[in-house]
């Protein structure tokens, strides 16, 4: 049955429901960084692959090529004759012309005078061939600036890729935080998800498993603290619902065992149940050498009176002969109505002489008790009573000797005891 | 034992297959001499002819890196783009810039060198054109001159286009060296020339009668990278020579080839 209190309950698939879409949320959300980080990582390595080493290789072919001008230009100074100095001019203007010179102002700008400046020198040394040694401290000022450049530009290519690899490390920074971040967000998730099962549904089984296993009609019903879990929460109230059903079970049981045992009219055991119990006390009488003794009882003249009063009569004394012997014999003594107005007697512990005082003593109680009868009548009957020993023989061997014993009584004059003779 | 003869087989018809590619391959030459000779027996005396040999070693490695047979064709600038674009030639070799016009017709391998184009006159005509200018003389200034250019070339397109407007004449060649023998008898006052070019054929002048004149340009398509010329639709084939540029740039082949005919190697 779901109270207002169940509704408000949350139910364990609910729960883990919540749990998951948070952690994917945030899980998600982190993955995403990640992803874009590692996206950002991509794009600048793609930047440097395809960009930036281009360029920095194509600053690196404009220092090398200053370096051929700048070195042309010394092969100029060092030539030894009119047609060396012209190839090394010619040479000279064949770097000072490449595009990659062209592009570059500095370098350009540099290349250009270079050309100019070695033209002039060649027009002059054609004059004067001593003009070379005079211009040649000029032209080693011209060399250092070429090689300043060249120095310039090889480190303007280098840092092209700082900014890439700047910006590569600080995001691999950024990403290696996240990760961590991701590391302990899943670690976090998981001892959180420990606590939590272990809380509201590993502890509460373990409760009700417990419960369950030393659930018992003489126990009381388990109790529970308040579940936080609906399926739980079920599983506890289903564990006290088995409780009272055990319960009530367990009356039933009792109920039915008494009617399968008892005899309806006079609440004694039957002739069954006595058999059995007859059998169980003296198997553990002869296994431990104790007395026991056994005795059939039958009620005189009983057809008589029935005959005479009617059954109802009949009943009656059954009736207050039942409740007499309730009342006299021993808690551990069985007695059982074993046939008609015939009961049967099993006395544990107790020789045939002891049996013999019980029963005696219980003879005379009865045969001076009056009873009243349905039509008011006041009636007293007498018992007859057959004793026999069970110490060394079966319960059949011993009822059958004590129902002889029961004859001999009768056939004597009844309201007596006769007490079998001994086994041969 | 059946199937080891089975896949040998197929190794062999592959490679045989592969063995079995003939390209045809044209050859630039500067000079008209040169023109149906095989690279080897083209005389060094020939203007040009160390041009000749760098482009002719590079057509041959790169035929070689492409496990093709080659036939070589020696031939001028203005036979290659149409011959490869008519499929007479499937490789082209003459140091192409891109144009768009060109890109219409034919495909593009990648880079092999960076070029310029650079004026070239005589000293006489320098100073002529100096005094009649009023000013130094260069490619940007040059107004009422005859220059000559390689027919098909990009300076030839440039000069073109520029001739009406700055009163130029235009003087087509065959070969560079007619472009030189053109201002050798005065035919011409200038010879606009890829630089490279230019330089192999004035520094191999003996009497040194030529000059280079002005900046080396490479503004308005006469200057950038050099390619060679394929079948537009031949993807494989351009593919195949790039894969080869790019192995023998990374294993130093080509700058051994540049240095063995030039002194300097410019990248």
């Amino acid at each position: 049955m779901t109270t207002e209190d169940d509704r408000h309950r949350p139910s364990a698939g609910k729960a883990f429901v919540v749990l998951a879409s948070v952690f994917a949320l945030l899980f998600g959300a982190v993955v995403t960084l990640l992803a874009f980080d590692q996206y950002r990582v991509l794009a600048a390595a793609t930047r440097l692959q395809h960009e930036t080493v281009p360029e920095i290789i194509r600053y690196q072919r404009l220092a090398r090529n200053l370096d051929q001008l700048n070195h042309e230009g010394e092969r100029f100074f060092s030539s030894h004759s009119a047609e060396e100095r012209q190839q090394a001019l010619f040479l000279v203007m064949l770097v000072a012309s490449h595009p990659s010179i062209l592009e570059h102002p500095q370098a350009a700008a540099m290349a250009r005078d270079t050309e100019n400046y070695l033209g002039e020198i060649n027009q002059l040394a054609a004059r004067d061939p001593s003009a070379l040694r005079a211009r040649y401290p000029e032209w080693q000022r011209i060399s250092q600036r070429m090689h300043l450049l060249v120095d310039d530009i090889s480190v303007e290519g280098a840092n092209l890729a700082t900014a890439d690899l700047d910006d590569m490390a600080g995001t691999m920074r950024t990403a290696r935080f996240k990760l961590l971040g991701a590391l302990a967000l899943v670690g976090g998730f998981i001892l959180l998800l420990i606590a939590l099962l272990r809380q509201h549904l590993i502890r509460p089984l373990q409760r009700i498993d417990h419960a369950l296993s030393s659930l018992d009609v003489e126990q009381p019903a388990p109790q529970f603290p308040d579940a936080s879990l609906a399926e739980i929460h079920a599983v506890e109230e289903a564990t006290g619902r088995l409780h009272k059903a055990m319960i009530s079970n367990e009356a039933a049981r009792r109920e039915l065992e008494l009617l399968a045992n008892r005899d309806g009219l006079t609440g004694l055991i039957n002739r069954r149940h006595f058999m059995v119990g007859a059998e169980a006390e003296i198997r553990r009488a002869q296994r431990y050498g104790r007395p026991i003794a056994v005795a059939l009882g039958d009620l005189d003249s009983f057809k008589r009176l029935n005959d005479t009063h009617g059954h109802g009569a009949g009943d009656v004394v059954l009736r207050t002969f039942a409740g007499l012997l309730t009342d006299s014999v021993r808690q551990s003594d069985l007695v059982c109505r074993y046939g008609g107005e015939e009961f049967a007697f099993l006395f544990p512990e107790s020789s045939v002489e002891q049996a013999h005082i019980l029963v005696e003593r219980f003879r005379q109680r009865f045969a001076e008790h009056d009873i009243r009868l349905p039509d008011g009548v006041l009636v007293r009957v007498t018992l007859s009573i057959g004793l026999a020993d069970a110490s060394h023989c079966p319960l059949e061997i011993a009822l059958q000797r004590a129902d002889y014993a029961l004859y001999e009584a009768k056939r004597l004059g009844r309201n007596r005891i006769v007490v079998a003779a001994e086994a041969d | 034992m059946n199937s080891i003869r089975a896949l040998a087989l197929i190794a062999a018809l592959f490679s045989g297959l592969l063995q079995a590619a003939e390209l045809k391959v044209a050859v630039l030459v500067q000079d008209p001499a040169q023109i149906s000779m095989q690279g080897k027996l083209i005389p060094s005396s020939t203007p040009g002819a160390d041009l000749v040999a760098v482009t002719d070693e590079l057509a041959r490695e790169i035929c070689r890196r492409i496990h093709a047979h080659c036939a070589f064709y020696y031939v001028r600038l203005a036979e290659i783009l149409p011959g490869v674009e008519a499929g007479r030639f499937d490789l082209g070799f003459g140091n192409f810039l891109r144009a768009p016009e060109r890109e219409k017709r034919v495909a593009f391998s990648d880079a092999l060198f960076r070029s310029s184009s650079r004026l070239i006159g005589t000293p006489a005509n320098v100073r002529a054109y100096t005094t009649k200018l009023a000013q130094p003389v260069n490619l940007a200034n040059l107004r009422g001159a005859r220059v000559a250019a390689l027919d098909g070339s990009r300076q030839q397109a440039y000069l073109d286009r520029n001739a009406s407007e700055r009163a130029l004449t235009v003087v087509a060649t065959s070969t560079t060296a007619e472009a030189l023998d053109l201002l050798r008898n005065d035919s011409a006052d200038f010879a606009l020339l890829p630089i490279r070019t230019g330089y192999a054929l004035i520094s191999r002048d003996k009497a040194q009668r030529f000059v280079f004149v002005g900046p080396a340009v490479t503004a308005h398509g006469l200057g950038d990278t050099a390619h060679i010329v394929l079948e537009k639709q031949n993807n494989a084939l351009r593919r195949a020579a790039n894969k080869a540029i790019a192995e023998i740039k990374a294993d130093g082949t080509f700058q051994r080839i540049m240095y063995r005919h030039f002194p300097v190697f410019l990248d």
